[in-house]
């Protein structure tokens, strides 16, 4: 292994050592630092300015007087952001128990039990990771609001006395519990798909029951898939906007996103205090993705042989029914509920609904709130914005990784270890944070990129730079390196080679990931927020502002449209990468 | 402590394709080490899970110690932690979060016992294999042949009815292949349990087992000692697949006890020994080890001419192809002197008690 690397090395340095190739190198690695300089690191410094002064960025431009700590230190002191911050964790941490449970559950029944329809389960496991978390916040706001929620109004038909309500931290707890539950399911299912069945079966002949089995054995091996998990959900949930700022908002109920968002909407806009707030969640976030990494990297248990096992499952007996049944509970919950209430409100006249009778009068529906909308010119031009921001985003974007991935694997030029560390920087940093950065590094410019599509496009690019790169970079690492190598041999050039043999072998992959990046620019919603103005309005944007416009009608018959607009940009991208895009969705939530 | 095991009409029918084990019977008495021998596939694996209770039977019945364990037709089906048996997997199956001595005391703790009486005897099951040093070690820190020993001592600490080993070497490199296989042994026969054996390795057959059972395709084809096995092997497989692995036709001319003669074609005659009951006129195979034929010139019967096709020099032995009744034969002959040169005609003679004649039941797929 080590000749063939050095080798390699060999083969790189000789092609770039005759003088110009040398020159050509550090050329082009200097460019990727300048490139990743301003769309990372420059943004992340304005970030960090800011926290530190007291200077308004649109007022003043941007000034290095008023440096001090004290402004940060202020701010940390605050009530308001410790108590944001104390329901953050509340939120998260809660929501990342059931997320953990829920998760567990759910990869035990479908990769050890004999619970029949198991492909049924496996799918509604990971079917939540599509919904964006927005919609999946007014589907729960019209299902579960304490007065006019249908879940009330079908309690109070049945003559029941429960009453529930959504609109508190037991509701955020519980969406994003089960909403981000499919994190852990994906690391512990092909953990215990991957774990040698002999460990579980030395434990039953050795006495144990099964039930003393799964916790002596079994969940100790796959501790390592379920923390990771853990962490990762948790971590999603951190940067998430859409789900508190809908369930939260009537109750002042604020966590670090929503909380962030209010500050720059106040007038005035307290900028520096958002970015101050920005940092601290940009640091938690930091310390768990460390810590994720950390987990990852440590010794895995499951992968022993490296062989395929035969799955050993489990026979439930009459048992299995149960599971069944929890599995369609969960589907129920995760899916058909918040659909149906989706589209009994956007097709629904009036959201009242005086009882259970005049759920089902023709006469109650309409079109009225689709009319209403595309009425709207806003709607169109956002749809329109969006699906420009995402074209722009996915060709630049798709480019560069395929550039920076190319250059990191492939080449041995000096610096290529900075390129690596820059452009996966903002693994560590939520959307919202990327949002706040790009708004302090550009606001106050003068003649600028604040106000344009292209601000929108750029952070987005940054934001999904460590996934695009990553899935990139898999599609031509699958490429041996000796069919470049038989190339340069024949005697093209480095760029001749990517043109003629790399990039039409790996094309499938980069239109795979590049579709990908389209469908998430398109959802992003934390970093538009601070990016948009009212010419460049995007679809996300648009849907919350007619949430806050208050009409659940018109929110939830726009939720529709961006549902199934996604749903088959995803099915697309599924469908070019055969199974690839699932995964990176659920990465960047 | 040690019981016997009975195996009776074993049928196991998944749910494609032809039943993995069709009608296996056979008994291990109290003490014995019965080794199944076959080929990947044939059913020596799922015999083995069958006695465990980790797969479940189609038909058929198993019994450990005259308790019934497994009987779909009368409904019985105990659970394997029920069954009182020890196991060891051919991928160690160590529980790579717990340490040396956490492994083996495991079977411990779902048996009443003392604290103080568990560490004796878990010590005492380490000392045995040989890890005595390595108690308070994580067992990913040991070797693969180290992590076999764990397993071992696991599966026997607790002395189990029955011990049941699948493949335990086959994942250990040749020379620790070895060592292990006669530490085994050794281990196995000082504890007096009696054990199920699976390999595809005649040479770990042989060595460890008392008994050794060949079986292919689902069927057990022959249950006897290691000498009857390599010297009576009950049909040509069995031949074929212990190392009688030259093969030669002919017709049964007359008998004479236990030898006959055969008729090879134009006329060329041979003793051969009569593993089946035969009678004159039908259609014999004959199968022959590489290593019971001698080239030269030789005193007695059964000599012909044949050719030395070519010729393989491989230090202590030399490995020739010779051409006997236009059928090649494998010749080994063992010293570091390569004698015969290629192309020479030369006599070969063939020993009668290492012919062995089978019935011809037409083409038998040998591997």
């Amino acid at each position: 292994m080590d000749g063939l690397a050095s080798r390699r090395g060999e083969v790189m340095r000789s092609a770039s050592e005759g003088g110009r190739g040398r020159v050509g190198a550090s050329l082009w690695v200097s460019l990727l630092l300048a490139i990743l300089g301003f769309l990372v690191v420059y943004p992340i410094l304005m970030l960090l300015l800011g926290a530190l002064t007291d200077t308004n960025p649109v007022v003043d431009g941007i000034q290095l007087s008023h440096l001090s700590v004290t402004n940060f230190l202020t701010v940390l002191a605050n009530p308001n952001v410790a108590e944001a911050l104390a329901n953050t964790l509340i939120a998260c941490g809660g929501g990342t128990l059931i997320a953990v449970a829920v998760g567990l559950l759910f990869s035990w029944i479908v990769v050890r039990t004999n619970t029949p329809f198991k492909a049924v389960i496996a799918a509604a496991s990971i079917l939540p990771l599509f919904a964006p978390p927005l919609v999946a916040g007014v589907a729960w706001a019209i299902l579960g609001s304490p007065k006019t929620g249908l879940i009330n109004t079908v309690f109070k038909w049945a003559g029941l006395d429960w009453r529930v309500d959504f609109y508190s931290m037991w509701g955020l707890v519980f969406v994003f519990g089960i909403y981000y539950a499919p994190y852990v399911y994906m690391f512990t299912s092909s953990a215990l798909r991957n774990m040698d069945p002999s460990l579980e079966e030395a434990a039953e002949i050795s006495g144990a029951s099964a039930f003393a089995t799964l916790f002596t054995v079994t969940f100790p091996l796959i501790m390592p898939a379920i923390v990771s998990g853990m962490l990762l959900s948790f971590i999603v949930m951190l940067g998430i906007y859409g789900i508190p700022a809908v369930l939260g908002a009537p109750t002042n109920l604020s966590v670090l996103t929503t909380y962030i968002f209010k500050l720059t909407n106040w007038s005035p806009p307290l900028y520096n205090t958002a970015a101050a707030v920005a940092i601290i969640l940009m640091v938690v976030t930091g310390l768990l993705v460390f810590l994720q990494h950390k987990v990852l990297s440590g010794r895995s248990y499951t992968t022993v042989a490296g062989k395929a096992f035969r799955p050993r499952s489990l026979d439930l007996g009459r048992w299995r029914w149960f599971t069944f049944g929890l599995g369609i509970v969960y589907l129920l919950i995760v899916v058909v509920l918040p659909s149906l209430a989706l589209i009994v409100a956007a097709f629904r006249k009036f959201m009242f609904i005086r009882d259970v009778s005049s759920l089902f009068d023709a006469r109650q529906y309409s079109l009225m709130h689709f009319q209403s909308i595309f009425d709207n010119p806003l709607t169109m031009r956002s749809i329109y914005n969006s699906v420009e921001v995402g074209i722009i985003t996915a060709v630049v974007g798709g480019a560069l990784a395929f550039a920076i991935g190319y250059t990191i694997h492939r080449t041995q030029v000096t610096g290529r270890r900075w390129i690596d560390v820059i452009s996966t920087l903002p693994v560590a940093i939520p959307g919202l944070v990327v949002g706040v950065a790009y708004l302090w590094a550009w606001i106050g410019v003068p003649g600028g990129l604040y106000g344009t599509i292209w601000i929108l496009a750029l952070a987005f690019i940054a934001r999904f730079m460590p996934d695009t790169v990553k899935s990139l970079s898999t599609s031509f690492l699958q490429i041996h390196r000796e069919l470049e190598e038989a190339a340069w041999v024949c005697g093209k050039g480095v760029l001749g080679t990517i043109r003629t043999i790399v990039l039409p072998l790996a094309r499938p992959g980069v239109m795979a990931s590049m579709t990908l990046l389209f469908v998430l620019a398109i959802r992003e919603l934390g970093s538009s927020l601070f990016l948009y103005t009212s010419n460049t309005m995007v679809m996300s944007v648009l849907l919350l502002d007619y949430y806050e416009g208050g009409n659940l009608g018109k929110t939830a018959a726009f939720s529709l449209v961006q549902t199934v607009l996604l749903g088959v940009l995803i099915g697309g991208a599924n469908y070019l990468s055969r199974g690839a895009a699932q995964g990176s969705v659920a990465r960047t939530g | 402590m040690t019981a016997t095991l009975e195996v009776t009409d074993l049928r196991k029918q998944f749910a494609i394709g032809r039943p993995a084990i069709d009608g296996v019977s056979f008994g291990v008495p109290a003490g014995e080490i019965v080794v199944l021998l076959g080929p990947s596939g044939c059913g020596k694996t799922t015999t083995l899970r069958c006695v465990a209770g980790l797969e479940h039977p189609t038909s058929g019945e198993i019994s450990i110690a005259g308790k019934v364990v497994s009987s779909p037709e009368r409904g019985i089906l105990v659970p394997p932690r029920l069954r009182d048996l020890g196991m060891v997997f051919q991928s160690y199956a160590v529980w790579p979060h717990m340490t040396v001595r956490q492994n083996v005391v495991y079977p411990l703790k779902h048996r009443k016992l003392s604290r103080t009486e568990a560490r004796t005897k878990v010590d005492e099951a380490l000392e045995l294999v040989g890890l005595s040093e390595y108690a308070d070690r994580p067992v990913v820190a040991l070797s693969g042949g180290q992590m076999q020993r764990v397993a071992l001592a696991r599966s026997i600490v607790y002395r189990p009815q029955l011990l049941l080993l699948d493949e335990p070497l086959s994942n250990l490199d040749a020379k620790l292949r070895l060592r292990l296989r006669d530490d085994l042994r050794a281990i196995l026969k000082q504890t007096g349990m009696t054990a199920l054996y699976v390999t595809h390795d005649q040479a770990e057959a042989v060595v460890l087992g008392d008994r050794i059972g060949v079986m292919r395709d689902g069927v057990l084809l022959q249950m006897d000692t290691p000498d009857a096995i390599y010297n009576r092997p009950a049909d040509l497989f069995v031949a074929n697949f212990t190392g009688a692995t030259n093969e030669l036709a002919g017709t049964l001319v007359s008998r004479n006890g236990q030898f006959g003669t055969v008729d090879f074609g134009e006329g060329r005659r041979g003793e051969v020994a009569l593993l089946h009951s035969l009678s004159p006129d039908e259609k014999v195979r004959i199968a022959l080890r590489p290593e019971n034929i001698t080239i030269g010139p030789h005193n007695g019967a059964n000599i012909f001419s044949a050719r030395v096709l070519d010729r393989r020099y491989q230090g202590t032995q030399t490995a020739y192809g010779i051409e006997l009744f236009g059928r090649r034969l494998e010749v080994v002959e063992l010293g570091t002197a390569a004698r015969h040169q290629v192309g020479v005609e030369t006599q070969v003679s063939l020993p009668k008690e290492s012919c062995w004649a089978y019935r011809d039941t037409g083409p038998v797929a040998l591997e």
